[in-house]
């Protein structure tokens, strides 16, 4: 007798065949980032929730995760910001709109929408985090009447690497929003903050009950970030981060996004800080 | 269940009969000391008397390399690879690697079942044999005995001068049909003694690793490690894979394919923007561990570890397991009984 019960034949999947689909739409951000705009064969939803991920690949190069940007409400198409950082993301950067990538997922957690309800959202958001939480974002901006208050407080290097800078106007010109940038160096230009993005959590004006947070950002970020939230007052089961790793299969086998004893890929990337707050190597 | 008695020099014409009816894969010589699990050409090849094969029959369900699917670069489309069931005899399997076939299963069934592992799990028979442990087995101490025939379709125990014979489900009943074998009267042999140990349980071990991640081993291991992940390489327990795209000479398509990976590399963990989440060896040393004996133990109450001594035989820096775990139990107790 097996003391593992096997699954059977029939409920055993093709995990790792793509579908392809069309890249409709490329818009250079910055010198480094892209936003691309994605289409499924016969315009299918992907059916995501905001802060999962896909895994994109390009045949003879390869494959890598990246996060969906856009929220489920836009529909028809979806989008990835992506960097340019090593041989898939350059290749990509030299395609052109109506070549086809091969696209598997959704993958991950996401949010779960349920514990944001009836609650302000804030959103810290470091660099090329910004990306998967504009999925969050652009969801509460249009359900407005699921949730409070929405709070974006967005870090990046220089004014130059700021991604979305149309999307930042608005949602700086938007009353209802209250928006909040800092750069660490800034150009001639720039005419806002500097500083690390951590030194504008503690003139936020929060309802520190009310208010549930979510941060993305590099590795560096999330500590200083959390001594940040924490000495502001914010209760940490109100404290949500979204991770990254090295992911390879996105599904639970590879072994790769593994930390501790749970896999980024189906835990994650979205973990409740009190989940992880006791794994030595998530923060 | 009917016990039957093979003489020694009739496991040449039980493999022959089995191999009419099944391909059969089963240990061959390798070299003065080494053995591998290959498709049986000649029955006379097979070798019974084995301490260890260094890969494990892992590797017919789990590829070390398998194609996942081919490309065709013109076309920008794929096809993919079409994968059989393996319907076949593993023959003179150790019971520690059925153990971890076993374990696979768990993994690769859960969550998203794999369909390239699951369909060639189907129609694979099993004939166990037992053994001698060795200086490296401990098998004994994770719960699978030499003789223990749980999961086997046929079980041979080692007699001095041949085999005793059970067939333990329909599928080795039948195969044994028309084999002319007389029946074993008295009981098995007692069984080898283990030279090697790990000194609690699982049950017990659980609380060990709970405490253990700041242990000085991982540091003091990490020393002598060279990092260079044979320990996964052999370790019938390990599934972690990698995937990449091969191009073609004439680039005009290729092939995407997977293949094992481990997590003792430096690499496993490494990102792009250059941040390694197990820089330390110290680091992978205790995940190494932990994914034996805690991460998937705390799960299933099981060691994921089957025993099989394979990770120190073949370390390349003499590291062993065994003195890890016992390390880890040693310091536990330590603190235990020390008064308040
Ligand atoms: C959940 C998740 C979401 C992500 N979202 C985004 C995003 O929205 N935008 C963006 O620009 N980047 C994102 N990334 C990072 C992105 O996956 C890497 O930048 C990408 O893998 C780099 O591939 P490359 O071949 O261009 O780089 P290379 O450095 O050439 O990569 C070499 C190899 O390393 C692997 N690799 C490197 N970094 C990673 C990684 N983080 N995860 C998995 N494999 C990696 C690649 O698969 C490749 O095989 C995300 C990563 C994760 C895990
Ligand atoms: S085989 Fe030995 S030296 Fe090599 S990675 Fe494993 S423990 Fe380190
Ligand atoms: S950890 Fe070592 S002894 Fe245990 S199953 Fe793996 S290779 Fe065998
Ligand atoms: S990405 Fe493969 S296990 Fe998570």
């Amino acid at each position: 007798m097996n003391q593992f019960q096997m699954a059977s034949p029939t409920e055993a999947r093709d995990l790792y065949s793509p579908v392809m689909a069309v890249i409709s739409k490329v818009e250079k951000m910055t010198e480094l980032e892209n936003l691309y705009t994605v289409v499924l064969p016969d315009g299918a939803e992907l059916g995501h929730k905001p802060g999962q991920f896909i895994e994109l690949s390009i045949f003879g190069v390869g494959e890598a995760p990246f996060s969906i940007s856009s929220s489920p409400t836009h529909r028809g198409e979806f989008e990835l910001g992506i960097r340019r950082v090593g041989m898939l993301t350059e290749v990509l950067n030299r395609m052109e709109v109506g070549q086809k990538v091969g696209i598997r997922g959704p993958f991950g957690n996401g949010i779960d929408i349920e514990q944001f309800k009836g609650r302000d959202v804030l959103i810290v958001a470091g660099g090329i985090g910004l990306v998967p939480m504009r999925s969050i974002i652009n969801y509460v901006i249009d359900n407005p009447d699921d949730f409070g208050k929405l709070h974006i407080v967005y870090g990046s290097r220089t004014d130059e690497d700021l991604l979305f800078t149309e999307e930042l106007a608005r949602w700086e010109a938007d009353p209802k929003i209250d928006y909040h940038v800092t750069v660490d160096r800034g150009s001639l230009d720039w005419k806002g903050k500097t500083g690390v993005i951590t030194t504008l959590i503690p003139g936020l004006e929060l309802d520190l009950e009310k208010t549930v947070c979510c941060v993305c950002g590099p590795p560096i970020m999330y500590r200083f970030a959390l001594l940040a939230l924490k000495s502001k007052g914010l209760p940490e089961r109100n404290i949500f981060m979204s991770l990254e790793r090295r992911m390879k299969c996105g599904v639970g086998k590879c072994g790769h996004c593994q930390i501790n004893s749970t896999y980024v890929c189906q835990d994650g990337p979205v973990y409740h800080y009190p989940d992880i707050k006791s794994l030595q190597e998530a923060l | 269940m009917v016990q039957f008695f093979l003489e020694s020099e009739r496991v040449t014409e039980l493999v022959t009969h089995l191999k009419g009816q099944k391909p059969v894969f089963a240990p061959h010589r390798k070299g003065r000391k080494s053995f591998a699990f290959e498709r049986v050409e000649d029955a006379a090849d097979v070798v019974l008397d084995y301490p260890r094969v260094m890969h494990s029959i892992r590797k017919f369900f789990l590829p070390p390399r398998e194609t996942l699917m081919t490309f065709d670069l013109a076309e920008n489309d794929f096809s993919t690879a079409d994968v059989q069931p393996s319907d076949a005899i593993f023959f003179g399997v150790h019971s520690y690697d059925l153990g971890a076939v076993h374990r696979l299963d768990y993994n690769l069934g859960k969550g998203h079942p794999e369909k390239n592992y699951i369909t060639r799990r189907q129609g694979a028979v099993f004939v166990g044999v037992s053994f001698e442990p060795d200086a490296y087995h401990f098998c004994g101490s994770v719960g699978i005995d030499p003789m223990d025939t749980s999961g086997f379709d046929i079980f041979l125990t080692k007699l001095l001068d041949g085999y005793i014979v059970e067939a333990l489900t329909e599928v080795g009943e039948q195969l044994l049909n028309g084999l002319d074998l007389p029946a074993h009267e008295a009981g098995k042999p007692a069984r080898g003694n283990f030279q090697q140990h790990i000194y609690l349980p699982q049950a017990k071990l659980n609380e060990v690793m709970a405490k253990s991640y700041d242990n000085p081993v991982w540091a003091e291991t990490a020393e002598k490690c060279v990092g260079c992940g044979t320990c996964n390489l052999v370790c019938p327990t390990c599934y972690c894979f990698n995937v990449e795209d091969t191009v073609n000479i004439q680039a005009t398509g290729g092939t995407r394919d997977r293949h094992w990976d481990g997590c003792m590399l430096r690499e496993f963990t490494g990102v792009a923007g250059g941040e390694v989440f197990r820089e330390h060896l110290a680091d992978r040393q205790r995940h190494r561990v932990f994914r034996k004996f805690k991460y998937i133990s705390d799960e299933t109450g099981q060691p994921w570890c089957v025993g099989c001594g394979r990770c120190t035989a073949y370390c390349t820096a003499g590291i062993s397991i065994v003195n890890i775990v016992n390390r880890l139990v040693g310091d536990y107790e330590k603190v235990a009984v020390t008064p308040i």
